[in-house]
This record gives structure tokens, sequence and C-alpha cells, in this order.
């Protein structure tokens, strides 16, 4: 029998033993519940509220409907939307997976090797994370800029080469919009590679260097497989940021030209701020936090057992 | 001995703290002393002492701290708006109808309808003379004034879009579109870039085409609000007026980057690196390029009334800002009828030249008798402000998203004006 099995029943404040008294954890852990249900439950309540009703921010009291949800769902641009929603997060997650996971096997290679320029490399990348999304938008901007002064055409003239339509090209801009959130979100994902590296027992490696392994063999049968809670973890964060992302966009193209980059997030922040539609805005939100958890729980099937646990 | 000792000290210690106390009427977030009893929260554009620029921001400076000094016992809290205005006005709409809006704000003119209907403001009526309101233009009077005949804000300033243009390369004002794309392409021939203007997802873009489209008698809007853009008797001018924009960029007469554009400031950097000869602009686009370039490159631009399909069918979209009050303590409200006559109703519009929304006050200041505004007055006359209806946000989005994908040609024009009228009856519906 475990001691889970025989622990008593704790009443809400006070447990009474025959000798002893133990403290109910409730009491403690009523702050940390009060907290998350004021400002992080109540609100998805009140989405799901709004996503009932027809409300707008053009006033008027707003009254519970569910034409709503079929009104929202049956839009034509929804489509496209979602096609333009999953070309971004998927080329941004890869991209941002790869990139950190190659900065981070560098790092901790120089690292090992006591090479110059290791600290430099880790805080170049980190300046990037921590620049706002708005901001970052802004920098890209101007270097994505096609006037004849913008900034990556005037080095692609240098070399004698010719300009790229970054973002008056249909087919491009969106590679150009996943570039600048790549640039942005690497960071992250070398970081959590560095520690899960860091992580990785040695005598793994000892024992592939006895067995004769090439480092492509440690790479793929020791590193990667080690890594692989880390990284599905990885990419369960950065997804649902990759979702949530609209600010960099915003400043970078708009969403535009026409429709081209504009993300679930940002068609629900246009609908709400632009359209001043909440309730509709709210039905998009749910949407959301639907492929959200769905992306989640498909990337959690993946993981270890215990790991899970 | 120690008593003047004592004189001098305080003096001196007096003195020095004079400089301080006048730099503390103003700061960055307040106007006025920081323990004055009453206070009026205003949430503003650039328009006040922290503009960029620093001749208007000097000019407001005086302008609010006379004010203040005319207001004994108050203080402003300022609180200032990001560039994305769309945003920051759905934000204070939302926050009006919490009730946590700010006693006093600008409100752009475009918007005033949906902050009417949502019953937030506060009747300014009571705050200004019947001369002074009949004073307004009418389209101005119009736009301010509520179904009960209630003045719920002040319009003070308006603008209007014109076609600027390099004279040494662009000789003559281009009348109609064709001159305007000929011109275009010469200017191309000479190494330029071609004719610039908004064209991506921005309110811009959609507003400053628009004369294009009014200027043939289209019509965005039916009297009942309803929108009519696409129907029988207006489909035919809103495809050419897109057409004209579309062909401007497959002819090369204006470059495709013009899509990616949302920001008159574009226009101010090509104009001084010298790659653009024309673009299309507001009329306060005159002195930014007058601060930003030297007096001989200055003295090459000019600008014209927007070109229309014929010469004599040509018009152009007015904009501009108000005053509006949201609070419920009427002697804020009179605050902010006071804040709006005294700062902005003609001592901002001739500090900014911006154009004033009442014809009196370009006889008062004569600033607005230089030519260049006398000519923006004049355009003013086939000026048409935006429908001052709930839907148009939505014809505006719409337009941008049709726009994108006209000039980028991911689709043809016929197919993108359907869809942008689809989608606006869809929304007009759901209203």
């Amino acid at each position: 029998m475990s001691a889970r099995a025989v622990r008593p029943k704790l009443p809400f404040l006070w447990a009474t033993g025959r000798h002893n008294r133990v403290p109910s954890p409730y009491p403690w852990l009523m702050p940390v519940i009060l907290v998350m249900g004021l400002f992080y439950l109540y609100p998805v309540v009140d989405v799901f509220r709004y996503a009932f009703t027809d409300l707008t921010l053009l006033g008027g009291e707003g009254h519970y409907t569910l034409s709503t949800f079929g009104n929202v769902l049956m839009r034509p641009e929804l489509l496209q939307i979602l096609w333009v929603t999953f070309v971004f997060t998927a080329g941004s997650v890869l991209g941002q997976q790869v990139i950190g996971l190659a900065m981070a096997l560098v790092v901790v290679r120089s690292e090992k090797r006591h090479l110059f320029g290791t600290t430099i490399l880790r805080t170049t990348a980190l300046i990037a994370w921590v620049v706002p999304g708005i901001a970052g938008g802004i920098i890209w901007k101007m270097l994505f800029n096609e006037a004849p002064f913008g900034g990556l055409n005037s080095l692609l003239r240098l070399l004698g080469m010719a300009p790229v339509q970054w973002l008056s090209d249909p087919d491009v801009v969106m590679w150009s919009v996943v570039l600048s959130n790549v640039w942005r979100g690497t960071a992250f994902s070398m970081v959590v590679m560095y520690a899960a590296l860091k992580a990785i027992d040695p005598s793994l490696y000892e024992a592939a260097e006895v067995d004769g392994a090439s480092a492509r063999q440690k790479l793929f049968f020791v590193t990667l497989p080690q890594l692989r809670p880390a990284i599905l973890v990885n990419m369960i964060l950065i997804t649902i940021q990759t979702l949530n992302t609209f600010d960099a966009i915003i400043s970078l193209t708009g969403g535009g030209p026409g429709r081209a980059t504009e993300v679930l997030s940002l068609y629900t922040f246009n609908v709400v701020f632009r359209n001043y539609d909440l309730a509709a805005g709210s039905v998009l939100s749910i949407l959301m936090l639907v492929i959200s958890l769905g992306l989640a729980l498909v990337y959690a099937a993946f993981l270890p057992k215990d790991e899970k646990a | 001995m120690k008593k003047s000792l004592l004189a001098a000290l305080a003096a001196a210690t007096a003195l020095g703290c004079l400089p301080v106390a006048a730099e503390d009427l103003i700061t960055s977030d307040r106007v006025g002393p920081s323990d004055a009893p009453k206070k009026m929260v205003f949430r503003m554009t650039g328009d006040g002492p922290s503009s960029t620029d620093p001749t208007w921001a000097a000019g407001y400076t005086k302008l609010y701290t006379d004010f203040i000094n005319n207001h004994p016992g108050w203080q402003l809290e300022l609180q200032m708006m990001t560039g994305d205005i769309s945003q920051e006005q759905a934000r204070m709409l939302e926050q009006a109808r919490a009730g946590h809006a700010p006693d006093c704000a600008a409100v752009d003119s475009f918007v005033l309808p949906l902050f009417k209907q949502a019953g937030v403001l506060k009747s300014l009526s009571p705050y200004f003379t019947k001369e002074e309101i009949d004073q307004l233009f009418p389209f101005v009077r119009d736009g301010v004034t509520g179904k009960d005949g209630q003045v719920y804000a002040w319009w003070w300033s308006t603008d209007l879009r014109v076609l600027y243009r390099n004279k040494e390369i662009v000789l003559n004002a281009p009348e109609t579109w064709a001159d305007a794309k000929a011109a275009a392409l010469k200017s191309v021939e000479a190494g330029m870039e071609g004719i610039l203007f908004n064209g991506s997802r921005y309110e811009g873009t959609g507003f400053d085409w628009l004369g294009n489209f009014w200027g043939q008698g289209g019509k965005l809007v039916d009297d009942a609000g309803k929108p009519v853009f696409a129907d029988a008797d207006n489909r035919d001018k809103f495809v050419k007026a897109v057409n004209y924009y579309r062909d401007l960029v497959e002819s090369g007469a204006a470059p495709k980057r013009v899509a990616t554009i949302g920001n008159y400031d574009d226009f101010n950097a090509a104009a001084a690196a010298g790659t653009t000869a024309m673009f299309v602009g507001g009329n306060w686009q005159y002195r930014q390029l007058q601060n930003s370039m030297e007096p001989e490159e200055f003295a090459k631009w000019t600008f014209s009334p927007l070109p229309g399909i014929t010469a004599d069918q040509r018009s152009t979209g007015t904009g501009g800002w108000t005053v509006a009050a949201f609070s419920s303590e009427p002697e804020k409200v009179e605050m902010c009828a006071a804040l709006a006559r005294e700062v902005y109703m003609g001592p901002a519009n001739a500090l900014q030249e911006q154009l004033p929304t009442r014809a009196d006050l370009y006889d008062k200041y004569d600033i607005f008798k230089s030519e260049a505004n006398q000519t923006f007055a004049k355009a003013l006359k086939v000026g048409q402000a935006r429908p001052g209806v709930l839907i148009y946000p939505e014809i505006s989005n719409q337009i941008q998203i049709m726009m994108g994908k006209v000039l980028t040609g991911a689709a043809t024009t016929d197919a993108a004006v359907d869809e942008a009228y689809k989608a606006t009856l869809d929304a007009y519906a759901r209203l």
C-alpha cells in the first residue's frame, strides 16, 4: 500500500491526528487559486460568455445567441486565414527549433573548447529575443524596405544582385515574415536546447566514443534521442507563442498585401478593434485556444510516458 | 550681518527655484502644478507639447502654459496615443463604454460617429456660441452634431490629399489620370521610382484613393448608411478608380512597393532622398517637407489637386481631429471645451498650419493667407469627408484588402471588388 493511500483525508483548514495537528494546504493555496481565478480564469470564462452573444464595442446590451459561431466559422476568408496561420506557424516553429538547436550545439561545443565569441553569440541571440515585437517589426520593415534606399536591397545591389520584393510579392512576403519571427524567437529555443544539452549524461558520449561512433552518429543516436522531451516541450511552447504572435506582423505588413500575412491572431485583433465585433472576436479566440490545445496534445502524445507524468 | 546673509540666502533660494517651478509647469505627462486641486485627464495625439517637431513642441508648450495660467487651480494629466490610431480609438471606445474613458480626448473625425452612436460623449453645445457653431463648414457641423441637435465634439482641424511633385522633373500639374501616368513614366525615365501612394493595410490607403471614386460622383453608402459602392450605379466608377491605380503599377508608372506603403513619412523620406518626383500626400506634409529639406531642394517641390478621370471630375478626401468630452463632471466638460477653444481652435491651426474648420479663421491668421494655404482652402471646396456611418471602418478595411490584391496582381479587379463588396454587405448585415 502506498503512502498516499494511507494518508488521512484533510479537513479544509486543519487536520487533527491522534498526537499531532497537520496543517491543511488549502489556506496556503487560496491566494494562488484566487489570483489564478481572477486574472486567468475569469477572462477565459468571459470570452466563452461573449462568444454566445452578439456583443459589439459600439454599444447596446447584446443578446445571447448561437448564431455568432455559425457566422464566424462560415466566413469565406477564414480558410485562407487558417492556411496563412499554418504556414507562418510551421515555418516559424521549424526554423526556431532547428536554428535554436544548431546554435545551442555550437555554444556547448565552443564552451568545451574554450573558443572566443561564445558569450557574444549567446548575448546577440538573446538581444533579439528581448526586443519587443512591435520594435522587431519596425526594424525588419526598414531592412525589407523596397525603396532604393532599403536596407537589404541596398546590400544586394552592392553585391551586384537583383533586389527582392520582400514585402510586395505575395509569394515572398510570408517567408519574410517567418524570417523576422525566427530571428526574434530563436534565442528561446537556443536557451531550452542549451539547458537540455548540458543535462545529457557525459558517459553516454564516452560509451559512444568507445564504440567508435562518428560525430554524426553521436548526434543522431545519442544527442537527439536524449533531447526528445526537451524538443517536444519547446515545440509546444513556441507553437503556442507563434500562434499568438501578431504584434510583429502588424508593424511589418499589417497583414497585407491583401490578406497574404493575416494570421488568425491578427485577424482576431482586426475583428475586435477594427470591426468592433466583440462576439466574433471571442469565437475566434476560442478557435485559437482549441488549435493550441490540439497541437499541444499531439506533441504531448510523442512525449515519453515518464516525462508526461 | 546675519540677517542680511539669511535674506540673501532666501532670495537666492527663491530665485533658484523659479526656473525649476517654470520647468515643472509642463512635463511629459502633466500640464500645471502637480498639487493643483482640480485635474482633467486629456488623451491626445502628437498635437501637443510632446510633438516630435521641435518647433511645434515649443509652440504647444507656450499655448499650454498660457492655457493653464488662465485656469488656476487646474492641472491636465496628458495621456499620449500611439501611432496606431484605429486601435487607440477602438480601445478608447471600449473604455468609454466601461466608464473608464479619459475626461477629454482627441477623437479622429472618421470614428466620431461610433462614439456618438455609443452615447459616451457629453454635449459641448453650452460652451460654444451659436455664431462659433455656424462658422463651421457644413460637413464639419454635420459631423459633430448628434441627432438631438447637440454638438458632441469640436472638430478643430481638417486636412486634404493633394498630388506633390518635383517641378524640375514634372513641370505641369497633372490634371487627369492619363496626365499623372504620363508624368510618372517620364519621372521613371529620369531615374525615379514613379508616383508613390499608400497601398498597404492602412486607413490612408482607402482614404487617399477615394477621391478618384468620389470625383466621378461615386457613393460609398446610401442615405440609410447601407454600402452601395459596387451596386449597379457605382460599380463601374469604383472599378475604373481601382484600375487607375492598378494600371499605374502594371505600367511601371508606380513601383510595386506601393502595396507595402502605409505611412506618409515614407513619402517625405523618398522626396528627401530624391528617389521620387511625385506622391499622393496630405496637406500637412508641405510644412514637413519644408522642415526636412534644404531651401533650394524644397523650392523644387509644389502640389496640385488630385487628378481626376477628367480634369473637371476631381475630388479629395478630407479628415481631421476633434476634441470631445467623456467626463460626467460638468466642470471637466467645460474645461475640455475651453481647451478646444483656447488651444486648438485657431492657435493650434496657425502653429501647425493645419487647416481650420471655420471660414473666419482663414482671415484671422496671416499664415492661412499664404499662396499654399489659399490653394489648400480652394481644394477643400471639392473635398469630401468619409461617411459618418458605422460601416465605414469595414468599408475601409475591405478597400485596403482589395487594393493589396489588385496592386500585387493576386486577384483581378472585378473579383477583388466583388469580394470586398460582399464582405462589406455581410458586415453591414451583422451590425
